[in-house]
């Protein structure tokens, strides 16, 4: 049980989980990042034991004629590190302020 | 459908036990939310990343906390192990830590890399280094181009009188450019300036750190002050920053050479030289320059250098970093020393290496479902390796610890000459080095059962017992092969310290030819300035010699200018027998000379084969008589008597003296080969300039009880002849012929430790394998015994189980030893490399180690009771 070290896209795919973005590709939509750097997330925070992974209902998802999908959600330890996750997503936000546009460059 | 293929393609990377799942993962996302190739790209970091779990810091962090949790939980077996691989790794750290400082490290100078020593070699006088004379450096100095400074530099003691008793001072005399050699200033004050290193200057003085601290209390004011060293008063005019202490640990003051530049003294060979490399220049051009200001000096002055000498004596230049001149003798040794406890580290990797087999065993089911559920080998084998490495770096922190101990121990018991000593100490290369040869040898031991295990096939282990299953006898076979490879290794290390051992024992059985039981020695310097020109020292050595004859129990005196064997002293000039000169052109041959008092040859027990003793009117004016030893005599006139001869030094116009006494040969110089020719002078003779005495040298009583209880009474008696004069150096003539053989003493010393431990770690190995074989098969043999075999015959057996091993590694070990000992063979006197007593004599005790080793638990086995050892599993 390490700890992981909380990126952008850490926080970013933590974040979405807590708000109830279940499924992987959930996930990737919902962070508007491609699989390939969502999955590698997923995978470091089920490690670290922030997230806890599992499987859908088999007779739910079969009954819409699908296979049964993988799901991810918060452990405690996971929900204890949702604050850190803000303070990461804040000092985006905080970026973003101050990177002028490329129209006030031009200007 | 492309990227349903395109994920099931990629699932090869995921590992195996997790692969379904995986798939299955994948292929429901794409299906419930149709995605296509461009999502579906996501599954190649994402299978890279499952893959490659245990290799990132987290995982390996992850498997160094269950190799520790692991490693608690057998606190014997990681008491064992952390050990012998303390012991391992620690003496290798210990010597290397000396190797680091003594030869790989860069002297303490800026930009010491170019600071070379520059003076001459001589082979074909056998000479490996001759110094300059103030001419050749005086004819040097302006002719150097591609040094951009050149100094020599003399070493010297001085008696420094400050408020207290008189010390003796290990100081040096340096040429004008010296500290910029050195690149290194006063810190207080400054250095020489021009002018200073004339005669008829005012004489000046720069002081060491340490000095400066302890004898004037760090004064600051110490600048400007006069003190009186030697007899003469001289102001001081710096302080050298602290560290600073060359040429050798001991010299805490520097005073300027005072040459007379239009007569600078032609013959006298005695100071070395050092010089800084200009930008851009190398030693080669260094010395090529060399060789010419050689050839100029030789030209203008054919009558002290002819060119027939330079090219019969080969002497030539010897431009060298300055770094060589200081460890060219202790070199071998160190690296001999270092292969030693290679050989150690590598007999306690193969102890550890049979624990951790044995471990493996043990934990076989562990691991076999482990494997089932799913790790794959390279998991297996990197927990193995997390456990093996974890333990030798552990083994590793405790050895450091030990290491530093043991250095100081080293250190205090080395030979005197151990150059660069306060350098000595546990620094960052020697901390990278203790880490690396743990982790090699962590890696060493810990791939040594994997090899043999994780490749199997393990289902069988699960089942039963698993006990004869090919796995068991590749494991056997296993340890066997690491106890053949610890007994080889352990005989050659017992073969090299015996003979070692038996060389010294030979070196002290060498006849020195002279007694030195019961007597003590020390030394005096007369300075100049209070005893000027001959007739003070002429007087006080009387005045001496009585004196400490007055003392009660004293039996005899002398005054020598050496006492034999004593360490460092060379002092030779070429020398001819008056009718039989030496052809124009030759050298002539060098002979060894000792200025000794009357009584000398009595005080130190040597016999006078022919003639008399020197008397005190030998030393007068007219009067040249010496006494020679017997190799002067057979050299310069073989077969006929030497008496009423003369000899002379190289020359006709050379003073010319009579042989009245030809002494017994002594080891004045080294036990280990013949003496060469030796004259004995009075102490006063006459140079060239008139009669001089000799101004330090050594005193003996021979006394008739204990000699280092006649010291005070010495100093007494000193006292009232010469209250000035420091006692330098009190100490038994025993001693003086012990440090003689001191670092052969201090090779043999460590060598024989080294040998014990490997003696010992090799029978820990024999030990545990034969117990180990003889756990498993105590089924096997109480059924063996409850059908009737005697105790006798299963004892045998497995006895001779163990032998078998040994008899294999001894057989190899011989071979090993063999090759070993001829590294060896420069150091060795009176064996040879392949002496028979020796490597018989260390393969036979080693045997019979191995028998008891095996012995005790075939005991055990033979005593088990059958019932019980049927019912055992």
């Amino acid at each position: 049980m390490g700890s992981v070290r909380m990126t952008q896209v850490t926080a970013l795919v933590l974040r979405a989980v807590a708000a109830g973005h279940r499924y992987g590709f959930d996930v990737m939509e919902a962070c508007a990042l491609p699989s390939g750097t969502v999955y590698p997330a997923l995978r470091r925070l089920e490690r670290a034991g922030l997230l806890r992974s599992g499987w859908e209902r088999a007779a739910e998802a079969h009954a819409e004629g699908r296979p049964r999908r993988r799901t991810y959600a918060l452990t405690t330890p996971g929900r204890q590190a949702l604050p850190e996750a803000e303070t990461k997503l804040a000092e985006v936000r905080r970026l973003l302020a101050d990177l002028p546009s490329t129209s006030a460059r031009e200007a | 459908m492309l990227a349903r293929l395109w994920v099931w393609l990629v699932s090869a990377l995921v590992p195996r036990r997790d692969r379904e799942e995986w798939v299955e993962e994948w292929l429901a996302e794409l299906s419930a939310t149709g995605a296509g190739m461009k999502h579906a790209w996501g599954a190649v970091p994402d299978a890279w990343t499952l893959r490659t779990d245990g290799w990132t810091m987290d995982g390996m962090l992850r498997d160094v906390r269950a190799a520790l949790r692991g490693l608690a939980r057998r606190p014997f077996f990681t008491a064992l192990a952390g050990i012998t691989l303390a012991i391992g790794i620690g003496a290798n750290t210990a010597i290397y830590s000396v190797v680091d400082a003594v030869l790989l490290n860069p002297l303490p100078y800026p930009e010491s890399d170019r600071i070379v020593s520059a003076n001459h070699t001589a082979p074909g006088l056998n000479l490996p280094i001759v110094p300059h004379s103030e001419a050749m450096y005086m004819s040097y100095l302006d002719g150097f181009h591609t040094l951009e400074s050149f100094a020599v530099f003399d070493e010297d003691n001085i008696n420094l009188v400050t408020d207290g008793d008189p010390q003796r001072i290990d100081a040096a005399r340096v040429t004008q450019e010296f500290f910029d050699v050195m690149d290194v200033h006063p810190m207080l004050g400054r250095a020489f300036t021009e002018g200073e290193d004339r005669p008829g200057s005012e004489p000046v003085a720069i002081l060491g750190y340490g000095l400066w601290q302890q004898s004037f209390g760090g004064d600051p004011g110490v600048v400007g002050r006069v003190v009186e060293m030697d007899g003469v008063q001289r102001r001081v005019v710096g302080v050298m920053p602290k560290g600073f202490a060359f040429p050798g640990d001991e010299v805490e003051l520097w005073t300027p050479m005072v040459i007379d530049a239009s007569n600078p003294d032609l013959g006298s060979l005695s100071y070395l030289g050092v010089g800084r490399l200009a930008p851009g220049q190398t030693i080669a051009a260094a010395q090529a320059e060399m060789q010419q200001l050689l050839y100029r000096f030789a030209d203008a002055n054919p009558d002290e250098l002819p060119r027939s000498v330079l090219e019969q004596a080969g002497l030539a230049p010897d431009v060298k970093p300055l770094k060589e001149l200081y460890v060219s003798d202790l070199k071998q040794a160190l690296w001999v020393l270092l292969g030693t406890v290679g050989f150690v580290l590598l007999i306690a990797c193969a102890n550890v290496a049979n624990l951790f087999l044995v471990r493996a065993e043990a934990r076989q089911r562990e691991q076999a479902l482990r494997s089932a559920l799913g790790a794959s080998r390279a998991d297996l084998v990197r927990q193995y390796l997390a456990e093996s490495v974890t333990l030798s770096l552990g083994g590793g922190l405790l050895g450091l610890g030990l290491a530093a101990l043991g250095v100081r121990g080293l250190v205090a018991m080395a030979p005197v000459a151990v150059p660069r000593l306060s350098e000595i100490g546990i620094d960052g290369s020697v901390l990278a080095f203790t880490a690396v040869i743990s982790v090699a040898a962590g890696l060493l031991f810990g791939l040594f059962p994997v090899f043999g295990y994780a490749r199997k096939d393990l289902s069988g282990a699960l089942k039963e017992g698993g006990r004869a299953t090919t796995s068991g006898r590749e494991r056997h076979r296993a340890r066997s092969a690491l106890v053949v490879a610890q007994v080889a290794l352990a005989l050659v290390l017992l073969v090299g310290s015996g003979l070692m051992a038996r060389s010294f024992a030979a070196l002290r059985h060498v006849d020195p030819g002279f007694a030195a039981d019961d007597r003590l020695t020390f030394r005096l310097t007369l300075p100049e300035a209070e005893y000027p020109d001959a007739a003070g020292p002429r007087v006080f050595y009387r005045q001496l010699a009585d004196r400490m004859g007055a003392i009660p129990g004293v039996r005899e005196v002398a005054l020598t200018t050496a006492v034999p064997l004593e360490k460092d002293y060379k002092n030779a000039s070429p020398m001819e027998a008056e009718d039989k000169p030496t052809p124009e052109g030759d050298l002539a041959q060098l002979v060894n000379v000792r200025n000794v008092s009357p009584g000398y040859f009595d005080a130190m027990g040597i016999q006078l084969e022919e003639g008399r003793d020197l008397t005190w009117d030998d030393a007068g004016d007219g009067v040249r008589s010496v006494v020679v030893n017997e190799t002067l005599a057979r050299t310069f006139w073989p077969g006929e008597s030497a008496l009423g001869r003369r000899v002379r030094g190289q020359g006709s116009e050379r003073p010319s003296w009579e042989i009245v006494g030809v002494a017994r040969d002594v080891h004045f110089e080294r036990l280990d080969r013949d003496p060469e020719p030796l004259i004995y002078m009075p102490l006063v003779t006459g140079g060239a300039d008139g009669p001089r005495g000799v101004r330090a040298f050594a005193v003996v009583l021979h006394v008739g009880a204990e000699p280092l209880d006649f010291v005070p009474a010495a100093r007494e008696a000193l006292r009232e002849v010469g209250p000035r004069l420091p006692m330098v150096d009190p100490r038994t003539v025993v001693k003086v012929q012990h440090d003689a053989m001191a670092s052969t003493s201090f090779t043999v010393l460590l060598l024989g430790i080294a040998a014990v431990i490997a003696l010992v770690l090799g029978t820990v190995g024999i030990y545990g394998v034969i117990s180990y074989v003889v756990s498993r098969r105590t089924q096997e043999i109480g059924v063996r015994m409850a059908l009737g075999a005697p105790a006798g015959l299963v004892l045998r057996e497995v006895v001779g189980q163990g032998m078998v091993l040994a008899g294999i590694g001894v057989a190899i070990g011989l071979v090993g030893a063999w090759g070993v000992s001829r590294v060896l063979a420069s150091l060795l006197y009176g064996v040879s490399t392949t002496d028979p007593l020796t490597y018989a004599g260390m393969a036979l005790a080693l045997t019979l180690v191995a028998m008891l080793a095996s012995w005790i638990p075939a005991r055990r086995a033979a005593s088990v009771d059958p019932t019980e050892a049927l019912r055992a599993e």
